[in-house]
């Protein structure tokens, strides 16, 4: 059995890599769609403005798109080197979508962030501005693969477990592709990136503003990321109640965690607005609720039952008792694959084979036929993940969603009325908006991963069996290094994004008319910067 | 002749984005909602700043 302290040391480097990493996606997957819009705005109109916008802008972009480039590369050997059980059991169907956005996204979007850096002198502007869109669908396609293979996890579709090969294998792409969990995932994290990003550019054009710098630059990209930003909020706040709807149906554990609900409570349940929960004693220790709002809120009905733990720890223990027999009749068909009765035994119980794997943690000598009730109402009450983690990680990202679009709402009025500049509250409330997205982001990842223990795969390979068997001392030395090295990239990024937001747009607003920005001279930048 | 071409061009992307909606709007409904939706978001975007430029120009002339 592998030592559960290296399990949990390789939880905490995947953690701290992946939430490190998420510091910098929301940005890139935002930034290229808001510098596709200003790129349209240049071409379409021919004002040198814009084009100057795209480029500023772009820079920033590329100092976040480099360093979020480096911090993802480890991740994706971190699934062979720290979790290769999970990578063996599942690595049919995770390599597939994995490949295909190494392959197919991140090579298209590797390869036409060059062309969008370089080649302002060598393209046309409809060249250009076709490569900008070509970056931006492909940092949004990477997302989008990545995203498949997390909805995997989180709701496993379109594979079957083969007892001969002792794997999942796939058999339907098209269910693993449009699984409803990797839809709305998809769509959430994307637009949480548009958001992210246009709450950036919003604070850095304010930061601009309040000094009286770079007026014209400001005030349009002022302008189009806070409309960019309003629509992008509304439609996270739509995609966060459709992916509560389907993670309701698909991980009611997660649900339960995410709503503190210890107890089934008769339809319409009582939505906990705060609470104290306590792991130990399965309650909340005090809540603050409003009646009769979380069963329309989760389940779009009045009726509907939302099962809370005590329910799911009962279904744990039947799923746990019919997941037994499955377990041994792997063992059996690991030493003679043609038992016929292992195989029909298998076939008739192998829907709670997960759960057998739950047991077998506690079970003497991990034998499953040796585990006694009080083994299997341990591993029931692993069903439930940390309730106070997730309940306040959910809460504090919710809160900073709706703190952000009565922000875009302000923004969007001032800005339309063209007199943003005259409201100084509007403009250092934009400036410590800043890191406001990326709490947000940071709090949605560890909901999403922490809701779903204690699985790997959810309801299929627990989290305890999927790690590799590393020593501590190693994992510990690996930690140190990913949290030094990681500080570092941070610490780089913090300092070039100052730098070059201190230094402005300057050095592009004078540039010479080239073949794909032969109308500088058609609009007057100069009258502009008074 | 290169009106023709350009409303063919059209006719075929006009066909492509419907197609694309039948079956994108019947298996994968939020894909579909986020390729309108970014597709709406970088326009309305965009028709914001080039908004803005009318409205200095109105501020820098005013009118007769």
């Amino acid at each position: 059995m592998i030592n559960g302290t290296v399990v949990a040391l390789s939880r905490w480097q995947f953690a701290m890599t992946a939430l490190y990493h998420f510091l910098f996606v929301p940005l890139t997957l935002g930034m290229t769609f808001l510098l596709a819009a200003m790129e349209t705005v240049y071409v379409t109109t021919g004002k040198q403005i814009y084009r100057d916008m795209a480029q500023f802008w772009g820079k920033l972009f590329l100092i976040n798109f480099a360093l979020g480039v480096s911090t993802g590369l480890t991740m994706e050997f971190e699934f062979g080197t720290n979790w290769s059980f999970y990578s063996g059991f599942v690595g049919d169907i995770f390599g597939a979508p994995l490949a295909i956005e190494g392959l197919m996204a991140f090579f298209m979007e590797s390869t036409f962030v060059g062309l969008m850096a370089f080649g302002w002198q060598r393209l046309t502007k409809v060249q250009h501005l076709i490569v900008t869109y070509l970056v931006a669908l492909g940092s949004n396609l990477s997302a989008l693969w990545i995203l498949v293979a997390n909805g995997f996890m989180q709701d496993p579709q379109g594979a079957k477990f083969n007892p001969l090969t002792m794997r999942m294998e796939l058999h339907d792409f098209p269910a693993l592709l449009f699984s409803p969990d990797a839809q709305d995932k998809f769509v959430h994290t994307s637009i949480a990136g548009y958001v992210t990003a246009s709450v950036f550019v919003l604070g850095v054009s304010a930061y601009y503003m309040l000094h009286q710098r770079h007026m014209a630059l400001a005030k349009r990209s002022f302008r189009m990321a806070a409309l960019f930003g309003v629509l992008a909020t509304a439609g996270v706040i739509t995609l966060g109640d459709a992916l509560g709807f389907v993670g309701g149906h698909a991980q009611p554990s997660k649900l339960a965690a995410m709503e503190a609900m210890w107890h089934t409570e008769a339809p319409p349940a009582s939505f906990n607005v705060a609470a104290i929960p306590s792991q130990r004693e399965q309650r909340n220790l005090w809540t603050l609720q409003i009646p009769c709002v979380l069963t329309p809120l989760i389940t779009h009905t009045m009726t509907q039952t939302v099962p809370g733990v005590d329910t799911l720890e009962a279904q744990a223990v039947q799923r746990i008792k019919n997941g037994i027999p499955a377990v041994e009749a792997l063992k059996e068909l690991s030493g003679n694959p043609n038992d016929a009765q292992a195989m029909a035994q298998f076939d008739a119980h192998q829907a709670d084979l997960g759960y057998g794997f739950l047991v077998q943690r506690y079970a003497p000598n991990q034998d499953v036929a040796l585990a006694t009730s009080g083994d299997i109402a341990k591993a029931a009450r692993d069903v439930i993940p940390q309730v106070a983690p997730i309940f306040w990680s959910f809460r504090v990202m919710v809160a900073m969603g709706l703190l952000m679009l009565a922000f875009f709402i302000a923004a969007v009025i001032f800005t339309l009325r063209n007199d943003a500049e005259k409201h100084r509250w509007l403009l250092k409330l934009a400036l410590w908006m800043i890191p406001v997205p990326f709490v947000a982001c940071e709090m949605g990842w560890l909901v999403a991963e922490l809701g779903r223990q204690p699985w790997t795969v959810y309801q299929m390979l627990p989290t305890w069996m999927a790690a590799s068997s590393h020593s501590v001392g190693y994992m510990v030395f690996s930690l140190a290094g990913f949290l030094l090295l990681y500080s570092i990239f941070i610490a780089v990024e913090m300092y070039l994004m100052v730098k070059f937001i201190r230094l402005g747009p300057s050095a592009h607003g004078s540039e010479s008319p080239t073949r794909g920005g032969g109308s500088a001279g058609t609009y007057a930048p100069a009258a502009m910067l008074k | 002749m290169k009106t023709f071409w350009l409303f063919l061009v059209y006719l075929l992307i006009a066909l492509l984005v419907i197609v694309l909606g039948i079956i994108l709007g019947d298996i994968g409904p939020w894909y579909f909602a986020w390729l309108v939706g970014t597709v709406m978001i970088v326009l309305i975007s965009a028709a914001g700043g080039a908004l803005l430029d009318t409205q200095e120009d109105e501020k820098q002339s005013p009118r007769a």
